[in-house]
């Protein structure tokens, strides 16, 4: 049983919604032409992050950001080779080239940084696999991610009105905050715009009257409000519908709620169909 | 004689028309697209995929079920439908995540009309690759106080079972 789609249909920050609510555990595989990515979910957290054609390996990650000279790299690989399939970053952390907290630090961004780029697809076919686990290494693998900042940091440089208005068709839509956001929201970080609108979503002012008081542009509001959104911190919804006109037979049920007795005949007739 | 109006909606391919056959006494009445209609859609003339159903609950009550679909271009046809309607049934397409934009859109466009009470009907459930009601909810973003039934609409106990969950939600907003 997969999830299957594409993620112009429904974004990457949807599907990073749907892992962090759902409480998901599984292997998230994307394809974009000759590109390709996985991602592990452990219980709604990211476990690890790679593209199929990484760029650099671990070690000429390490080497470029200054952890390790040229010179330890070559030794750390010939190790490897000599020690069996031990992986690159368990033969560094054993003989002293890196310590174990800056090996997951390295890694961990490099895992932030994957996951961001992946942002940038406009397209891409998707298949969540539930229940894979990802066959993991102790010493490289981070500590789990929490999605809520990966989403607030992918939605940042997420410049298509299209996703956005997916979820903010109009600007008369009012924000409101979800009803338990207060735990997570204490683990988001915001830039100090953000915290503007954040600290103004009321369940009462429209998106239009946040835009106009805070002086920001309808589309970095409408982003904004978009990521909080993804995160699962705000929902937005419509001003209440327009009362219906009054005195019209049976209008639907705004109008005049159906009678009981009505309703469990049919209730009883459907029953015995 | 009274006359009750149930709405079945969703985008193409939902199983609208699947649904009201699984349950209606009569044969459904579609006005389906056929291919051969593609040349008067490219003439101009649109067509409307409707269906209808009808299930006669007593001798002076009768239930009618109008298939719909969602699109903007038909929506002339809600004033017309949401006469008389007790309730609404979203029906989407558990297999297919192109189309959740487009049932979000439906769904939107019908609260914004009038707050009656709707289900949304995870359809085509018994498909390998179906999204679980519970995941569906999270992808359509569904606040929790709307139901999500799980739904196979060429099977009459689920449809049943819907219409069932439609009911139970119109009966607590009754009226003595
Ligand atoms: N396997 C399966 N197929 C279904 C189900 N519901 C509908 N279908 C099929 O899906 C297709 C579209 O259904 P239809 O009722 O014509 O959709 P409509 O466009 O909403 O009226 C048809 O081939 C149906 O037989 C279901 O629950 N399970
Ligand atoms: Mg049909």
């Amino acid at each position: 049983m997969a999830l299957v789609g594409n993620l112009r249909d429904f974004a990457l920050a949807d599907f990073l919604y749907l892992i962090d609510r759902g409480y998901k555990t599984g292997s998230l595989q994307l394809n974009r032409q000759s590109a390709a990515a996985t991602l592990y979910f452990e219980k709604g957290k990211l476990l690890y992050a790679a593209q199929a054609q990484e760029r650099e390996s671990l070690g000429e990650m390490l080497q470029r950001t200054g952890k390790l000279t040229p010179q330890q790299v070559q030794q750390a690989v010939q190790l490897q080779q000599t020690d069996g399939n031990q992986s690159l970053g368990t033969v560094l952390v054993e003989h002293d080239l890196i310590t174990r907290e800056d090996l997951q630090r390295h890694i961990q961004t490099h895992i932030e940084e994957t996951v961001y780029s992946l942002f940038g697809w406009p397209d891409g076919e998707f298949c969540f696999n539930a229940g894979v686990k990802l066959d993991r290494d102790d010493v490289q693998s981070p500590v789990p991610l929490g999605v809520e900042n990966l989403i607030m940091e992918g939605v940042r440089r997420v410049d298509e009105w299209g996703r956005i208005k997916d979820h903010i068709p109009n600007t008369d839509m009012i924000a409101r905050f979800v009803d338990q956001p207060l735990e997570k929201a204490k683990s988001i970080n915001l830039t100090p715009d953000e915290w503007r609108i954040f600290a103004r979503i009321n369940g009462k002012d429209s998106i239009k009257e946040v835009i106009s008081r805070t002086g920001l542009s309808e589309f970095d509001v409408s982003r904004i409000v978009y990521g909080f959104i993804s995160a699962g911190l705000v929902e937005v919804t419509r001003p209440r519908p327009p009362v219906p006109a009054t005195g019209r037979a049976g209008a639907g049920a705004a109008a005049g709620a159906p009678k009981r007795s009505l309703v469990s005949r049919i209730i009883n007739r459907i029953r015995g169909m | 004689m009274q006359t009750v109006k149930m709405v079945i909606s969703g985008a193409v391919n939902a199983g609208k028309t699947q649904f009201i056959r699984a349950i209606s006494e009569i044969e459904v009445v579609s006005t389906e697209r056929k291919a051969s209609d593609d040349t008067k859609l490219l003439k101009g003339e649109t067509t409307v995929a409707m269906d209808f159903g009808r299930i006669t609950i007593s001798d002076d009550l009768v239930l009618h079920l109008f298939g719909t679909p969602g699109q903007k271009r038909f929506d002339f046809m809600w004033e017309i439908l949401s006469e008389g309607m007790l309730g609404l049934i979203v029906l989407v397409d558990s297999t297919r995540p192109e189309t959740f934009r487009e049932t979000n859109r439906i769904i939107d466009f019908f609260t914004s009309q009038r707050d009656a009470p709707y289900v949304v009907a995870a359809n085509k459930q018994d498909h390998e690759n179906a999204w679980a009601p519970d995941e569906l909810r999270l992808a359509l973003r569904l606040p929790a106080h709307v139901k999500i039934v799980p739904c196979v609409a060429t099977q009459k106990d689920s449809v049943k079972n819907v219409l069932l969950e439609l009911l139970y939600v119109i009966m607590q907003r009754s009226a003595d």
